[in-house]
């Protein structure tokens, strides 16, 4: 029947064939008409036409398919089809609907460098669920904006402070040193990652190294929580590997049984260990002697005030609250001695002990800073058994400990992980989700991996990290903004690659350099610490005689500065040693030398004195005596503390001298730097000459 | 002839389907800080927030490193110096004082200084510090923030 209908003569057959091309033909040109991007352009007329700006927008916004077009960087991008008011001003802000609404303000010039850059998408689709979406399995998801600090570093691999995000998250690859398993395009492996483990023995008891195996954070806070050991993210650097009971013995075992060097007690001299241990305050004494030296500058300890426990102090040695716990005695006093006979790459000072003050402090730190409940819930298993050492061998071997840790008789085990240099560049169909239960995106199996690996991969040997949720962004951004070298030649300029510069002074200085490792907290030449100020300059700012007294007993110049320089006790020829190498290497350029104090008259100081006091009010943020500000350094003895020369190249131009430094680049004249100079050079702290400036102020004034 | 039928059906069907398949539902819509740049944590209240773009967020950066110390009372290094100034310096997000100033007004008095707008001395300048897109970002991060809240002149119209 149907088919007589249709087919039933030649004619018929014919008048169906044509009506049927006729409309096959015709899908194209309506399917292209229904468009969704021709009704958001369609959309936009409309939503200008009753804008004041109407004629210069409809003026710019050309019809049909836009497209960016970037053949270096492989990107065709037709985004601003649809997004038509990307680069209107006059489009800005949330009152304006999207997709037309103002790109935000950016460095970069979206219409120049379209979109997928950095919010990655498909560029060259043309509906909106092509070029957006997030769940299929596109080689290029969009990135959500939390994330998009990701794209910055793809091509911006130095420090980016603009970045934040992606910023901390670089510090937090290199702080958990996942280098030491993963390799990372661009990044080296530093000398050390954990501590070498060859005398580990010594050191700590087999109890408490099945403690920090199973749970390496040594601090709970009133609520229970277990917190921080010295990282503030909340997450020791050591991870947590999820170790059963008969491995965290074997483990322990076999760690207990590393003691390739015994420990020899010291011998403090009689006399002071006959007089101290009658005393009572011996604890005393040892804490004020800790706090006076500043162990607190590196070490933090927990503080709890009302029920809430925070750490104090800084982060670049371990946190110390429960040290008297974990360490052995004879071993503390051997450490204090000198840190570096145990641990050769460690940052801590070899600082100067009389047997009192070492006695003391370790007296404090056995005492006040323990524990006696840490150790509780571990079971006693006494001497390492030959079975269970062997057994600990191995698993140290396939847990991969030897990627971070060096130990006699195993050989370091680099490249134990995946490399991650194109991590963020991976197409999801690559990732095994095995059988968790989370969105198949690459962000979210980079942070299962992370928080619970075993979710994803229940034979993987990477650990377990207790992140926050912004640290866990923070390191994502991170990892996504691998993806391997820049995608074009023509991107290399924008590069540079991370500095590593060593500065290894030779001589007197370098011995001591090493002793107290200034570069722990001080820049020398581009190498070194960022604690403290950057010494390159140090010789053009200070006074020779200024810097011994500072060495001897350092008094901070910033009275609101929690962490100072701690005291090493060095002798006076010491100081005077290092002093002399700072006054001859460490110069500026910049600084004239040959000026001398005394063409800096009373009469120039006074006139100084006034622009300091009132036209300029430099007390705002500069404390002079007991008045003014503490947002700069005390200027009360700036004249014994600061050479002219340098006084007056900073009054110039201080980011030449110290980049980055906050004080504001102000345009005094020749005149007002000399005067400024000459007020500043006439503060001294008890000296003669500020009384001088007092009584020739009224005649200076002129 | 059944098999000339079935490809003109199947050449009808494949039409339709080019012409009305293919579309997906369009991605949920993520909350204001699954997309923003950096956040900033409300001053007065800890639990509101406050997402930033990018030019709010460089204001941010730039705020904690040059004005914080007289522009908050509470610091990186923690106590602050603005009760060491007088006059006291308007918190940062102070919008009863800082959202009726027009963001030129603002900019001028960063940039030159207190004593160049007939205001403290106190205050440098920071035109040869802060270059004016930095001195933009930081006006930008003051709206962002401002308490009560700040509507821009266009908002308003």
């Amino acid at each position: 029947m149907l088919q007589q209908i249709f087919l039933g003569d030649p004619a018929r057959r014919f008048a169906w064939a044509s009506l049927i091309l006729t409309i096959s033909l015709a899908v194209a040109p309506t399917k292209d008409f229904f468009r969704e991007w021709r009704h958001y352009q369609r959309q936009y007329s409309k939503f200008i036409r009753n804008r004041p700006d109407a004629a210069a927008l409809r003026a710019r916004a050309t019809t049909g398919i836009h497209q960016i077009w970037l053949p270096q960087l492989g990107v065709v991008d037709r985004c601003t089809t649809c997004h038509l008011g990307i680069a209107e001003p006059t489009l800005a802000g949330a009152a304006v609907p999207l997709p037309f609404r103002a790109h935000p303000v950016i460095p970069h010039d979206p219409e120049a460098w379209g979109c997928v850059v950095c919010h990655r998408g498909q560029g060259s689709a043309t509906d909106v669920a092509a070029a957006h979406a997030t769940t299929v399995a596109w080689e290029q998801p969009i990135l959500p904006g939390r994330f998009i600090q990701a794209s910055c570093g793809t091509c911006h691999q130095d420090d980016l402070p603009q970045a934040p995000r992606l910023d901390r998250g670089r510090e937090l690859l290199a702080r958990f040193d996942c280098i030491g398993c993963h390799k990372i395009a661009g990044v080296d492996r530093p000398a050390m990652l954990g501590p070498d483990l060859t005398d580990i023995g010594t050191k700590v008891s087999r109890e408490w190294l099945y403690k920090w195996l199973k749970e390496p954070r040594t601090l709970t806070d009133a609520n229970g929580n277990q917190t921080v050991d010295g990282v503030d993210t909340g997450e020791p650097q050591m991870p947590t590997f999820r170790l059963n009971d008969v491995e965290l013995r074997d483990l322990s075992a076999y760690l207990s049984a590393q003691r390739a060097r015994p420990i020899q007690p010291y011998r403090f001299d009689p006399r002071v260990v006959a007089t101290l241990s009658k005393r009572k305050d011996v604890v005393d004494q040892g804490e004020a002697r800790f706090r006076q030296m500043f162990c607190s500058t590196c070490h933090s300890l927990a503080v709890t005030r009302a029920g809430e426990t925070t750490l104090i102090g800084g982060d670049i040695g371990p946190e110390l609250t429960k040290i008297g716990s974990k360490v052995n005695p004879d071993w503390l006093v051997e450490w204090l001695r000198n840190p570096q006979q145990y641990l050769r790459h460690s940052q801590m000072p070899r600082y100067e002990w009389s047997d009192t003050d070492l006695y003391e402090v370790t007296q404090y730190m056995e005492t006040k800073l323990t524990d006696p409940s840490l150790l509780a819930d571990v079971p006693h298993w006494g001497s390492p058994t030959d079975a269970e050492v062997a057994a600990g061998r191995r698993l140290f071997i396939d847990k991969g400990c030897a990627s971070c840790h060096a130990i006699a008789g195993v050989p370091p085990q680099e490249d134990f992980g995946p490399d991650l240099s194109f991590l963020g560049a991976r197409n999801v169909s690559q990732l095994d989700f095995g059988a968790a239960r989370i969105p198949n995106t690459l962000i979210a199996y980079i942070q299962a991996k992370i928080s619970d690996p075993l979710s994803v991969n229940p034979m993987g040997r990477m650990p377990q990290y207790h992140l926050d949720q912004e640290s866990l962004d923070d390191i994502t951004t991170a990892l996504l903004s691998l993806t391997g070298p820049p995608a074009t030649r023509g991107m290399e300029t924008l590069i540079i690659a991370r500095p590593h510069p060593e500065f290894h002074p030779a001589g007197e200085f370098g011995r001591l350099y090493e002793q107290y490792k200034c570069y722990a907290c001080h820049q020398f030449n581009g190498f070194g610490g960022t604690l403290a100020p950057d010494l390159s300059y140090e010789g053009s700012r200070t006074t020779r005689q200024w810097l011994i007294q500072f060495m001897e007993n350092p008094q901070t110049l910033r009275p609101t500065l929690v962490l100072r320089m701690p005291q090493f006790n060095m002798s006076e020829r010491e100081a005077g040693v290092i002093a002399d190498y700072l006054e001859i290497t460490m110069q500026s350029p910049d600084v004239d030398e040959t000026l001398d104090p005394k063409e800096f008259t009373p009469a120039m100081a006074a006139a100084g004195k006034e622009l300091y006091e009132k036209k300029f009010q430099c007390q705002s943020c500069h404390t002079i005596g007991s008045a003014g500000g503490y947002v700069g350094p005390s200027l009360s003895d700036a004249g014994n503390w600061l050479t002219p020369g340098w006084i007056e190249a900073w009054l110039r131009n201080p980011q030449a001298l110290v980049p980055g430094t906050i004080e504001p680049k102000e345009s005094f004249s020749q005149q007002e730097i000399q005067n400024l100079t000459a007020y500043l050079l006439a503060l001294k702290q008890g000296g003669p000459a500020s009384r001088a400036v007092t009584a020739s102020s009224s005649g200076g004034a002129k | 002839m059944r098999a000339r039928a079935l490809l003109l059906f199947a050449l009808l069907g494949s039409a339709l389907l080019t012409c009305c398949g293919g579309k997906t539902a369009a991605p949920a819509k993520a909350g204001a800080l699954e997309n923003a740049y950096d956040y900033e944590t409300d001053w007065n209240d800890g639990q509101r927030i406050i997402p930033l773009n990018y030019q709010q967020a460089q204001g941010k950066r730039i705020f904690y490193q040059q004005c914080v110390w007289c522009h908050a009372d509470q610091t990186p290094a923690g106590p602050s110096n603005r009760s060491n100034v007088t006059p006291s310096p308007p918190l940062w997000n102070d919008g009863a004082t800082l959202n009726p100033l027009s963001d030129d007004y603002l900019g001028k008095v960063i940039g030159q200084g207190g004593s160049a707008m007939g205001k403290s001395a106190m205050m440098p300048p920071y035109s040869n510090t802060l270059t004016q897109t930095e001195i933009r970002a930081l006006i930008a991060y003051a709206r962002a923030i401002a308490v009560p809240p700040y509507a821009s002149p266009v908002g308003k119209r």
